[in-house]
């Protein structure tokens, strides 16, 4: 009796989880089964960074969707990009997304053998003449705008820092966007806070020259808080971490992330990152598989994510939420209209 | 015979003495010109220079030294002419070493005040990160004195750094922190011990035996950091927590220099004692004049019974347990974690501070003091935006470190029998 009592239980439970998640779901256009394709880098599917990201707009297309199926294939090592990409290009992928710009030679000799086959890349941009890949780009300057006035708000003693790994267009404007932040706190409050490591007129800054050397974050991090600032952003990968490491050390200073949400990547610092600038990968995801099935995918130009399109953000840490002041916080979240009105320039005009 | 080459060569050497006086004398001259046109005249009148003496998140303090910028850069412009006149007309003899030394500090000094006249500069961090700095690079070059000095050339100290730096990750996130220490030794251990069958018992060269090593680790740690030990799986492997800072009782209460020399984790200790160890070991006991006559003229001792063979291959394995040791300096006393290639090339630079050292401890941590005093400056300098690209400032610590030591210290002595295998005559 008590076997069978389990077995209905079972059946009952299970009837009722699959019933679930059967909820109420969208049904694409065009009637068929869309099959969205994901290959990753050697990160892995739960690199809690872009990869992880990627799957994420997949997942989301998979739970809004009925009609929607999605796959992904973990790179062990670099000669698995083209065997990944083949593989799914084989299995008719309606989208075959690729993560990262360590796959952009295969997936642009992929797009370009495969003509009939939609691709996107992410972060990464695409080439004009291939007209089947889709790429993108972000206006982080819009999140480090506001992650530069947050800080400047939040800092003790009139300073915050910055540095980067190697300066390049792309990683100039996540300095731009902070220091311009900071300069129109200092306008609303007729405060002085200065930063430390950009200088926005002569575009030049704190740099430690490679992307590698977390000791160099260290030494950054050191010299910046030794000049008096409490708030620092590396735009350096993991050479921030160096920077994080010191400040758990000695019990002070706080961090702003870039690209990730570091309260999550760097779990065991988090009371250290005051919020990060956020690069939402998904969002790009999301937009293309759904431009595959309204027929109104293009490729050979790039998706641009900004705060319009919830593409970038300021992504403040749950350690920090409540202890923000409640006007400052006003104010950050009042600066999004406008930005995205274009009624505040994020990157100083040239 | 004898005596007219005697008296040959010192009549030879008598004009390119003078010379040499005359250069240094008119290159003091050129200091203090440099200082004059170049800083004096371009400061507006009345800026004040504020250095400061206390690191952050120091509780010991010491006043900040404050002092009027052009007189004080128009005194060291005077002190500089002083000593170029000085030295046209009599020269410092022995002393002119150091006299050059004193002017490239003077040099600097003033550089940095017109850098920063009107604001402040944190002096006494600028002394505490070049102290840090100069930990891997010196450790580094230890092991590379331990080899180099039995005669087998340690161009993989970059790689049993790298190597070490992720097994004591491994191993200290498994154990304790202390569990990783010791993985990481026997790591660079493991790595000399390859090293010295390769270039001892095998006779290979020893360049490419190193280079091997090298490519070894940065492919293997590599690898296995991005297939493990970053993904979200194990992240638990990679969090094997950091030595604590330790204030050293009496010492750290000195001011100005407490808070640099005496508030560091463990490393910064280690490294004092291992260069005052193996300065002693090295030139003071028997085990070190038998490691050092292995590298000069392994014949020799060989004769005199000592066991190359057996001698180099002790040097080398306590020169990878260095390496080892300057590895897990990186995780275990730098930032808590390993992340790919994060030794970023500071076992090449250790092996150039042990040349730029003349293959000893002491002028090895000199080296490296050196170059992590220029590294700390030229983060300075960003920071006070000197309008130099920062691609030059990126490069200043290496240059500046060459030309000082090429000037001033010239011409190194290697160890003759540094990089030759050697082969018993067989009778």
């Amino acid at each position: 009796m008590s076997k069978k009592m389990l077995v209905v239980v079972s059946v009952l439970v299970l009837a009722a989880m699959v019933l679930s998640s059967c909820a109420p779901k969208a049904v694409a256009p065009g009637g068929k089964t869309y099959k969205f394709c994901e290959v990753t880098d050697v990160g892995g599917i739960d690199d809690k960074s872009f990869n992880a990201l990627g799957w994420a707009g997949m997942e989301a297309m998979k739970n809004k969707y009925s009609n929607v199926e999605v796959k992904y294939l973990e790179s062990q090592q670099q000669s698995d990009y083209e065997v990944n990409i083949n593989a799914f290009i084989a299995e008719k992928c309606d989208l075959i997304v690729s993560v990262g710009f360590l796959l952009a030679d295969a997936t642009m000799a992929a797009a370009k053998a495969n003509p009939d086959v939609n691709f996107a890349i992410i972060d990464n941009n695409t080439d004009p003449t291939i007209t089947n890949l889709r790429g993108n780009y972000s206006n982080i300057a819009e999140a480090t705008f506001l992650a530069g006035y947050l800080s400047a708000g939040m800092s003790t003693t009139g300073k915050v820092g910055t540095y980067v790994g190697i300066l390049f267009p792309a990683t100039q404007a996540f300095m731009d966007g902070y220091a311009m932040g900071v300069a129109k706190y200092n306008e609303v409050h007729g405060t002085a806070v200065e930063v430390l490591g950009w200088d926005m007129a002569a575009q030049e800054g704190l740099a430690t020259g490679n992307f590698e050397s977390t000791d160099d974050g260290r030494k950054m991090a050191e010299t910046l808080m030794d000049e008096g600032a409490d708030i620092i952003m590396p735009v350096a990968g993991p050479v921030g971490i160096g920077s994080l490491a010191v400040m758990a050390e000695r019990g002070s200073g706080l961090l702003i992330g870039v690209d990730q949400d570091w309260a999550v990547t760097q779990a065991s610092s988090a009371n250290f990152v005051l919020a990060s600038a956020l690069k939402k990968i998904d969002v790009f995801v999301v937009d293309s598989c759904e431009a595959v099935m309204n027929g109104t995918f293009k490729g050979g130009e790039d998706y641009a994510l900004t705060l319009a399109n919830g593409g970038v953000g300021l992504g403040i840490s749950s350690t920090w939420e409540s202890k923000i002041p409640a006007d400052l916080k006003a104010e950050v979240e009042a600066l999004i209209p406008q930005i995205i009105a274009g009624e505040i320039a994020v990157m100083p005009t040239r | 015979m004898a005596t007219a080459d005697l008296a040959k060569t010192t009549i030879l050497s008598k004009p390119k003495n003078n010379v040499r006086r005359i250069v240094v004398g008119v290159l003091f001259l050129v200091v203090a010109v440099v200082i004059w046109l170049g800083f004096v005249r371009e400061l507006p009148d009345g800026l004040i220079n504020t250095y400061v003496m206390t690191p952050s998140a120091s509780d010991s303090y010491f006043p900040n030294w404050v002092f009027p910028t052009e007189i004080a850069l128009n005194i060291i412009a005077g002190i500089c002419t002083i000593m170029g006149a000085y030295q046209l007309a009599r020269g410092f003899g022995r002393f002119s070493n150091l006299m050059i030394g004193l002017a490239a500090g003077l040099l600097i000094f003033s550089f940095l005040s017109w850098a920063s006249s009107g604001g402040s500069i944190n002096l006494a961090g600028l002394l505490r990160v070049m102290v840090v700095r100069a930990v891997p690079l010196t450790l580094g070059a230890l092991s590379g004195v331990l080899c180099e000095r039995a005669g087998v050339v340690n161009i993989a100290i970059e790689g049993m750094m790298l190597m070490s730096a992720f097994v004591s990750t491994v191993f200290g996130s498994l154990t304790n922190i202390w569990g990783g220490l010791l993985a990481g030794i026997l790591a660079g251990t493991l790595m000399g011990y390859i090293h010295a069958i390769l270039s001892i018992k095998y006779k290979i060269n020893q360049i490419i035996s190193g280079t091997f090593i090298n490519i070894f680790a940065t492919g293997m740690t590599s690898f296995l950091s991005s297939r493990f030990i970053q993904k979200v799986g194990y992240q638990h492997l990679n969090e094997p927590g950091m030595f604590p800072v330790i204030q050293i009782p009496v010492l750290y209460k000195i001011p100005f220099i407490g808070p640099i020399l005496f508030g560091h984790n463990m490393y910064v200790y280690a490294m004092f004692i291992f260069v005052a160890l193996l300065t002693f070991l090295l030139y003071k006991t028997r085990w070190g004049l038998r490691l050092r006559s292995v590298g000069e003229h392994p014949r020799a001792a060989d004769t005199l019974g000592i066991n190359v063979i057996k001698t180099r291959y002790m040097a080398v394995l306590l020169g990878g347990a260095m390496a080892g040791f300057a590895g897990t300096y990186f995780t275990l006393g730098s930032v808590g974690r390993f992340d790919e290639m994060m030794t970023a090339g500071r076992g090449f630079i250790g092996l150039a501070a042990m040349i730029f050292g003349n293959w000893n401890p002491l002028g090895s941590m000199g080296a490296g003091m050196l170059f992590g005093f220029f590294d700390s400056l030229s983060t300075k300098l960003s920071i006070l935006r000197v309008a130099v690209p920062y691609e030059f400032i990126g490069m200043a610590p290496y240059l500046a470190t060459m030309i000082v030591l090429a000037g001033v210290v010239g011409k190194g002595q290697m160890p003759a029998a540094d990089g030759t295998p050697y082969e018993k005559e067989s009778l």
